[in-house]
C-alpha cells in the first residue's frame, strides 16, 4: 500500500469538497478498493470515506412505492430488508459476512465490476442512481466494464428501485471468486419485463433486448425456448469461453423467469 | 533389492466399500436424480500407495541421497512427567495427540504427563520429517524402540529398589511388582531415584532416564483402499456436484481413530479440489493467470459432501512395532480417480460418448465435453 490520507466527511457536502482534492478517491465500504491498494495497483493521494455520512445510510420506500436506498447502505443491510425480496437475495448472496458487512450499494455500482451482482438488479429494476448533482436512470448509467456516467468526483448518494410485480437473480459463480460467472436478473413490472445480464459481456452489465420482447409477451421459460446471446463479445478466460458464458446467460435467464413465477 | 507387499486384505476393503457406499442403491438414486433433470453417476476406484518413507539402503540404491530413518528421544524427567522429542514436524496432524497414546500405554501412565516437542533442531534428534504417510510408522516406532529403552532401565532400578531379581519385574498400569509377590514401587518413585540416586545401582547404570533410538523400516508400508464418488451433473452448464463420497481404508492397526478420520476427510477435500476446482494456468508468455484465491479455486466446505468413512479393514503391518501403515495421503490419492470416472459415468447415462476428462472438471470444460 502507498501512503495516503484519508477523511471522515460526516455530510455530503463535505464529502464533495474533499473529493475535490488532486487523485481523492471516494472509499465505501472498500471491498475491491483495499485489496486494490493493497497489490499497490492504485495510487490515491486521498480516501474520502462515505460510509461515516447519516444521509446516505438506511432504506425507505418513497410516495411512488420505489425502494430507496442510501448509497452507503451495506449489502447486509439491503439482504435485511423487507419489500424487495429479489433484490435481498441477490444482496445475501454476494461475497462471505464481512464482505456483506462492509461493501457498499454505492460503492459496488460506482465501480461497475462486469461480474458484480449489483448492476444486473438496478438495471433490470429501471433504478434511478441518485447523486450529489444529479438524477441518472440506469439505462443511462452503466456505460462499460469499470465505466459509468459519474464524473470526477461525483458520489452516489441513493438508488430508487421500482418494485417489480416479479422478479428473480440468477447467478452461476465463478468457482474461485463466487463472482457471478453469469447472473440474469428478471424483472417484470406491469408494463413489459427487463432482463439484465451480469458477468458475461466485455461491455459490462447489458440488457437481453430479444429475451424482454419475448418474455413481455409470454412471462414463462418457454417464451425463452430458441433465443441465444452471441459469445462474440463476450468475456472470456480461464473460467470459461464467450460461447459457454452466452449459453450460461440464456439459462440463468430461464431459470430467474421460472423461479419469479 | 526387492521389497513385497507385506500384507492387505482388499478384497475386504471392497466389501465394506459395497456396503457403506450403498451401491445396491445407486439405481433408484440415478432414477430420482433424472427426474429432478440431473445425469447422476458413480466412480469407483481402488488404490494402494507405498509409505512410511522408507528403507535407507533401498532409497540409496534408488538414486536418493539421504537416510529416510527417523528418530526419538523419551526424556523421562525426576517426578515422572516425559518430555519425547521426535523428528516428525506435526502440523496438523495430530502427533500431539497420537505419540503420547502410544507411550502412555506402553507405561501405563496418564498420556497428559506426555509433552512432544518437535519443530526445534535445537532440541530434537537427527529426523527426516513429515511426509510419505511416515510419522507414526517411522517416527512413531523411533519412540517405541526408545521407550522400550526407558522401561528396560526402569525395571533395573526397580529391581534393586525392591531387592528382587530383574527378570520378575512386570510394569503394569504405573506400577512395578515383582511376579509372585505383593511387592510394588511406583513410576514416579523409580523415576525419582534415577535422578536422586541415593539407593541406586551406580556400579551397573547410570543415573537419569532418557533414551534415544533411531529406526529404519526394512520395508515400505501399504496402506489400500476402495473408494465410491458420486456426483449430480447439470447438463445445462457442466457444474457437478459431490452427492456422496465413501472411503473404506486398510491402514493396519488405528492408535487414534478420530485423527483417522481426519486425516481422511482433509485427503478427501484436497482430492476433490483436485479433481474439480484447483487450476493453475499460464499464458502463453509464461504469466501466471491463476496467481490469487480470486481464479485458483480452493475446496470449500460446501463444495465437499459429509463423508462416509471408515478404517474397520485392519491388516497389521508386519515389519514395524506398532503395525501400523500411515494414512496421511490416502484420501489425496484415492480420490480423485473416483471423482472423474464419476464424472464420467454420469455424462453417459446422458448419452454423452465422453471417455477422459482433463481435471480440474470445471463447469466449462465439463460443458465442453458435452457438446462433443
Amino acid at each position: 500500500m502507498y501512503a495516503f490520507d484519508i477523511e471522515r466527511p460526516s455530510t455530503i457536502a463535505d464529502a464533495v469538497k474533499a473529493m475535490g482534492a488532486e487523485d481523492a478517491q471516494a472509499l465505501s465500504g472498500g471491498q475491491t478498493l483495499i485489496p486494490t491498494l493493497k497489490q499497490r495497483l492504485a495510487m490515491p493521494s486521498k480516501l474520502v470515506s462515505l460510509t461515516g455520512i447519516d444521509e446516505m445510510k438506511g432504506i425507505c420506500v418513497d410516495d411512488r412505492g420505489r425502494i430507496c436506498i442510501g448509497g452507503a447502505t451495506t449489502h447486509a443491510e439491503v439482504a435485511a430488508m423487507e419489500g424487495y425480496p429479489a433484490l435481498s437475495a441477490l444482496a445475501a448472496n454476494i461475497g462471505d459476512p464481512a464482505v456483506r458487512n462492509r461493501g457498499t450499494i454505492g460503492g459496488s455500482l460506482a465501480n461497475n465490476d462486469p461480474s458484480a451482482c449489483y448492476p444486473a438488479a438496478a438495471l433490470a429494476s429501471n433504478a434511478t442512481i441518485i447523486t450529489n448533482s444529479r438524477e441518472i436512470a440506469a439505462d443511462d448509467y452503466f456505460q462499460g466494464m469499470f465505466d459509468t456516467a459519474l464524473e470526477e468526483g461525483e458520489i452516489i448518494t441513493e438508488v430508487k428501485m421500482p418494485v417489480p410485480e416479479a422478479a428473480s437473480y440468477m447467478k452461476f459463480e465463478q468457482p474461485a471468486s463466487r463472482f457471478a460467472l453469469v447472473g440474469a436478473f428478471v424483472a417484470k413490472f406491469s408494463d413489459g419485463v427487463r432482463v439484465a445480464i451480469t458477468g458475461a459481456s466485455n461491455e459490462g452489465v447489458f440488457r437481453w433486448a430479444e429475451a424482454e420482447a419475448a418474455l413481455s409477451d409470454n412471462f414463462s421459460a418457454d417464451a425463452l425456448e430458441g433465443l441465444s446471446l452471441s459469445g462474440d463479445n463476450m468475456i472470456s478466460d480461464i473460467h470459461g469461453s464467450g460461447a459457454y458464458r452466452a449459453h450460461l446467460a440464456a439459462v440463468m435467464t430461464k431459470r430467474a423467469v421460472a423461479a419469479a413465477g | 533389492m526387492a521389497v513385497e507387499y507385506d500384507t492387505g486384505d482388499f478384497v475386504a476393503t471392497i466389501d465394506k466399500l459395497e456396503e457403506i457406499a450403498d451401491i445396491n442403491g445407486f439405481a433408484a438414486r440415478r432414477a430420482e436424480s433424472e427426474k429432478r433433470g440431473k445425469l447422476r453417476g458413480l466412480g469407483v476406484n481402488c488404490y494402494i500407495e507405498a509409505c512410511g518413507i522408507a528403507p535407507s539402503n533401498l532409497v540409496g540404491q534408488l538414486g536418493a541421497r539421504a537416510g529416510l530413518y527417523d528418530a526419538a528421544t523419551v526424556r523421562v524427567n525426576a517426578t515422572g512427567s516425559i518430555s519425547v522429542m521426535v523428528g516428525a514436524h506435526s502440523h496438523g496432524q495430530g502427533h500431539e495427540t497420537a505419540f503420547p497414546q502410544v507411550v502412555a500405554e506402553m507405561l501405563g501412565i496418564d498420556a497428559s504427563q506426555i509433552d512432544i516437542v518437535h519443530g526445534d533442531t535445537s532440541k530434537i534428534p537427527f529426523g527426516m520429517g513429515t511426509y510419505g504417510s511416515r510419522s507414526l510408522a517411522v517416527c512413531g516406532s523411533a519412540m517405541v524402540k526408545a521407550t522400550e529403552k526407558i522401561i528396560a532401565k526402569a525395571k533395573k532400578i526397580a529391581a534393586h529398589l525392591m531387592e528382587a531379581s530383574e527378570a520378575d519385574i512386570e510394569l503394569k498400569d504405573g506400577q512395578f511388582t515383582v511376579a509372585g509377590t505383593d511387592k510394588s514401587v511406583a513410576w514416579g518413585d523409580v523415576t525419582l531415584a534415577a535422578y536422586v540416586p541415593h539407593n541406586y545401582p551406580l556400579e551397573e547404570i547410570e543415573p537419569g532416564l532418557e533414551e534415544t533410538a533411531f529406526y529404519d523400516p526394512s520395508n515400505f508400508t501399504y496402506p489400500a483402499g476402495a473408494y465410491a464418488c458420486e456426483v449430480e451433473v447439470d447438463p445445462e452448464t457442466g457444474k457437478v456436484t459431490i452427492e456422496s463420497f465413501a472411503a473404506a481404508d486398510d491402514f493396519g492397526n488405528i492408535i487414534n481413530p478420530m485423527i483417522v478420520d481426519g486425516q481422511v476427510h482433509g485427503g478427501l477435500a484436497q482430492g476433490i479440489g483436485q479433481a474439480l476446482l484447483e487450476n493453475c494456468v499460464y499464458d502463453e508468455n509464461g504469466q501466471l493467470l491463476s496467481g490469487s484465491y480470486m481464479d485458483y479455486a480452493m475446496p470449500r466446505a460446501d463444495d465437499v459432501p459429509f463423508y462416509k468413512v471408515d478404517h474397520s479393514c485392519q491388516t497389521p503391518c508386519t515389519h514395524n512395532p506398532l503395525g501400523v501403515k500411515g494414512c496421511g495421503e490416502a484420501g489425496a490419492i484415492g480420490s480423485p480417480p473416483a471423482v472423474i470416472n464419476a464424472v464420467i459415468d454420469a455424462l453417459q447415462s446422458g448419452g454423452h460418448n465422453v471417455t477422459h476428462l482433463d481435471m480440474p472438471a470445471t463447469p466449462s470444460r465439463v460443458w465442453a465435453a458435452m457438446q462433443g
